[in-house]
């Protein structure tokens, strides 16, 4: 029996398809009746605007810019800028728009899992390099936040991707239990001036004054307050305690956004980016006891040896002889007061960047998707 | 009169010539295929899937594969056995 190799195969772009409304207002609700928005009027993407924003990138109409490999799905650059039109994009944001869906279809991203689950996580970008500044992508007070343009309509980009080329429809193919409003856009540029270290593109390999995207696969931020310290191990104690709060722990990754005030004692104590990664990764831990007292440790976990090298890397004499059953996940032993069982694997699953307004104690923790491993952070540069 | 375009794959890409697999009018003495999508628990619910249709449907050899990773595709391996080998597959996620 031979395959069907012609699913890796895609019908050539042709003629455009589309609907012929009356007014602008027509337009809108038109999209909103055939379910292409994400719940926000859209801006009608006419083939002129469409035109415009393709113009503006590096790509041919019909370049791929993400491929989903598990449902064989292609996104090419004009199906990316009709999105990008109704997001409510300028032209000059589709080479970040560009970059950001190369990131998110890059096949170690696993886009599947993170667009479907029912953890429900928003597609983070973090903006580098000049490009920031030329579009006015905001990175200092309220970054998360209203207000910003290329912030607001760079991250909508891609949920509208997601829904209307993925289809990644809530409660269909999206099932996420409950989401979170970053899963309208979540796009933030980090504040290079403020922060004590190397701009994150250049720790994660992308040449010096050049401008890339970092992706990641959130769950919602939570805010980390300190005001009353300026000594690194105090301030820095007050993350380690929010990394390892029972509900999110997990062997997967995280991000933290340094506010500059806490990014400011960080540099005047002259503490590194691997330093504080090191600090975070030592201290942001719960016993195993504690995991199993909050059914975090399941019975298919003692199957997994992943899973099992996770819970026991860090315990007293190492992995224990014999291995524990499936049965002993619920049953917290003496013995597992003593086994600390860190969130992620090392310190480099913890991305640090700056961002925020010049005042407040208010940094952010953003967890990675899923109980499990989560997926990589990805980088890309965006094109000049 | 404007015309606004369409965002969505309907008209511009996607898999080409895939069409349904003919469906069989009954089950007995056919090799089923399982597919666990890589979730902890996928297989025991497909194990539960086959004692019924054993008991109700009469099926014939049974073919199992996992994927190692819900955000993951099947491996083209894994696809090419069950295409060759079963008449119908059964795919299930357990969380």
């Amino acid at each position: 029996m031979t395959l069907p190799t012609a699913a890796r195969q895609y019908r050539a772009v042709g003629q455009r398809s589309g609907i012929d409304v009356g007014d602008p207002w027509e337009a809108i609700e038109a999209c909103y009746a055939r379910g292409w928005t994400d719940g926000l009027p859209v801006v009608p993407p006419t083939d002129a605007l469409v035109d415009r924003m393709l113009a503006a990138g590096p790509w041919a109409t019909g370049d791929v810019l993400l491929h989903e490999p598990v449902r064989d799905r292609a996104v090419t650059a004009e199906k990316a800028a009709i999105n990008a039109v109704m997001a409510g994009c300028r032209p000059e944001y589709f080479a970040v728009v560009g970059a950001a869906l190369q990131a998110i279809g890059d096949p170690a991203f696993m886009l599947h899992g993170p667009a479907t689950s029912t953890g429900g996580s928003a597609l983070m970008v973090i903006v580098n390099g000049p490009i920031a500044g030329r579009l006015d992508l905001n990175a200092g007070a309220n970054l998360f936040g209203p207000g910003a343009r290329a912030n607001a309509t760079i991250g909508r980009t891609l949920r509208l991707v997601l829904l209307n080329c993925l289809d990644c429809r809530p409660g269909v193919l999206d099932k996420s239990t409950q989401g979170w409003p970053g899963k309208y856009s979540l796009c933030f540029a980090e504040d290079e001036a403020q922060s004590p270290w190397e701009p994150l593109s250049v720790s994660r390999g992308v040449p010096v004054g050049r401008s890339a995207v970092t992706v990641y696969a959130a769950e919602s931020g939570h805010n980390v307050l300190s005001h009353g310290t300026g000594d690194p191990e105090r301030l820095l104690a007050c993350f380690a305690d929010a990394l390892a709060g029972l509900g999110s722990l997990s062997p997967g990754r995280s991000v933290v956004v340094f506010a500059p005030e806490h990014a400011q004692h960080l540099r005047r104590a002259g503490w590194t980016r691997p330093r504080v990664q090191q600090w975070l990764y030592d201290h942001a831990w719960r016993s195993l006891a504690d995991l199993k007292r909050g059914g975090k440790v399941e019975p298919a976990f003692y199957t997994n040896p992943d899973l099992v090298d996770w819970l026991y890397r860090d315990a007293p004499g190492g992995r224990p002889e014999p291995p524990p059953a499936p049965e002993d996940a619920d049953r917290a032993a003496p013995a597992d007061e003593a086994v600390r069982v860190h969130r992620g694997l090392g310190p480099q699953d913890i991305l640090l960047t700056v961002g925020g307004g010049a005042a407040g104690g208010h940094s952010a923790f953003f967890p990675s998707w899923s109980r499990g491993r989560s997926v990589p952070f990805v980088t890309k540069e965006v094109p000049a | 009169m404007t015309r606004i375009l369409d965002p969505t794959l309907a008209d511009a890409a996607g898999p080409a010539a895939l069409r349904r697999a003919p469906r069989p009018r009954a089950l007995r003495g056919l090799t089923v295929g399982l597919l666990a999508n890589g979730k902890s628990n996928g297989m025991a619910l497909l194990d539960g899937i086959v004692e019924r249709l054993r008991e109700r449907h009469g099926i014939g050899e049974v073919v199992r594969a996992a994927k190692t990773n819900a955000s993951a595709p099947v491996s083209d391996e894994d696809t090419e056995r069950l295409a060759k080998r079963c008449a119908v597959v059964v795919t299930a996620i357990g969380d």
